[in-house]
């Protein structure tokens, strides 16, 4: 009982934040918005070219416009010492970065989703399609939270180059885009694609409490 | 009797025995064997082209046979807390990025006169290109970070994480239709290659692999003694 009010603080402060820095998560979706805009200033105002390649140009602006919001995820939480604190309070840092995988998909990517039958008007896409980018965006999204949990604790100690944690998640969403793009054209049933992107997001929910628990410990006894 | 493939000391001692004889030997099998493929038949179908193959197969298994080294050392470093196993990872890393570059090269090469491009989004030869990315990012990382453990269990997690792609590439012309063709000589089966084109092949593997284990016998002992000066 003691452990379940434990995370129920643990998600309100992180509401508390979000909710402060809402202007942050804002200024994510414009950037969204206007990528979009000025993707389709350079390609030309052409109706079906726009509507073949919507999709594509969807996924692979989400991707980067998440890549935004990957230096507050662990950063502020380190260098003031929060991540000790919840540690000590006795939650282990495996523990602590599911937690934080399942706050960053509810408060950072999950408002994404409003946006998007907004984005997929300015495209003319189908309503199937509609519905197919909104549902494999809900299982993407936490994978692009897993993996920019793995790049956001490997870059805690990282003071030189800053582009290489997005090289990273960049590098490993290349099954995701894979899959949720090609989820359009496929001849085989809708459920298997779908069930494959679940299986994916599962893997990647596996590996990444391990890996960024190992880079934070790394991060925090190298401090 | 294994000691020297976890030990530096031990590995410095028998590197200095078989440094020389290794050289030598190496000198004459690639000779020898660019001697048979000098002397092998041509392809009826691609003609000259097909001696590409002498260079591109062997590349392609080397890059893959040293990704999977850097695997089992990270398991090694990070579970029994072996140190040996980060002078692997970062002298071995180079070697695979050439010889990943390599196997990319000579295959773009080899797929122009062949197939008429000189890339396809293929999927054996995506997988391959995304190693070369992960090998890339590997080397930056052993240059991004100021403290030295960091850095190096830092390589060592990121090689674990990217070698979800070793078996992707191994699979990749089994589970997709691919316009690369499947592996040609497997354990499991007779090889669907003639004995006169796998003899030169056979010999230019083993010689790629002898000059792989040179380099990095030097860049190793290179890295060991960096690590004691410091």
């Amino acid at each position: 009982m003691f452990f379940i009010i434990k995370i129920f603080v643990f998600f309100r402060r992180e509401s508390k934040l979000f909710f402060t820095n809402i202007t942050d998560l804002f200024s994510n979706i414009v950037f969204f918005f206007l990528s979009i805009f000025i993707f389709v200033f350079a390609l030309g105002t052409d109706e079906q070219l726009l509507k073949t390649i919507g999709v594509g140009i969807i996924w692979s602006l989400l991707l980067l416009s998440s890549i935004l919001s990957l230096r507050k995820f662990y950063e502020e939480d380190f260098n003031n010492g929060i991540l000790v604190i919840i540690h000590m309070s006795g939650i282990s840092y495996e523990l602590l970065v599911f937690l934080k995988i399942i706050s960053h998909f509810l408060f950072v990517q999950l408002p994404f989703l409003i946006s998007l039958p907004i984005v997929s008007i300015f495209f003319n896409l189908p309503t199937n399609e509609v519905y197919n980018l909104i549902i494999t965006f809900f299982i993407g999204s936490l994978i692009l939270s897993c993996l920019g949990s793995i790049s956001a604790s490997m870059n805690l100690l990282n003071k030189t180059n800053f582009s290489l944690g997005g090289i990273v998640v960049l590098l490993f969403s290349i099954p995701l885009i894979i899959f949720s793009v090609g989820i359009n054209n496929a001849e085989s049933e809708l459920i298997y694609l779908i069930n494959l992107l679940i299986g994916i997001a599962l893997i990647f929910l596996g590996i990444a409490p391990w890996s960024s628990a190992a880079f934070i410990k790394l991060a925090i006894s190298n401090k | 009797m294994f000691g020297f493939l976890i030990n530096p000391s031990k590995f410095n001692k028998l590197a200095d025995i078989i440094l020389r004889p290794l050289v030598f030997i190496t000198s004459i099998i690639l000779i020898m064997g660019l001697f048979l493929v000098y002397v092998s038949p041509l392809d009826y179908q691609q003609g000259l082209t097909v001696k590409i193959m002498y260079i591109h197969v062997p590349s392609a298994w080397l890059a893959l046979l040293t990704y999977s080294i850097m695997t089992f050392y990270s398991i090694l470093c990070l579970a029994f807390k072996i140190p040996f196993g980060f002078i692997i990872n970062k002298a071995v890393a180079p070697i695979g990025a050439t010889f990943t570059l390599l196997c990319l090269v000579s295959g773009s090469l080899w797929g122009k006169p062949m197939w008429g491009t000189w890339w396809v989004w293929d999927a054996r030869l995506t997988s391959v290109a995304i190693m070369f990315l992960i090998y890339v990012i590997i080397i930056f990382l052993s240059q991004t970070f100021e403290n030295r453990e960091v850095r190096e269990k830092t390589i060592a997690i990121f090689i674990l994480i990217g070698s979800i792609n070793l078996p992707i590439i191994k699979f990749s012309v089994d589970w997709w239709n691919t316009l690369h063709q499947p592996a040609s000589i497997s354990k499991l089966s007779s090889p669907s290659i003639d004995v006169s084109m796998l003899q030169p092949l056979i010999v230019m593997t083993i010689a790629f692999s002898l000059v792989g284990l040179i380099i990095a016998i030097l860049r190793i002992k290179a890295e060991i003694i960096i690590r004691k000066n410091h």
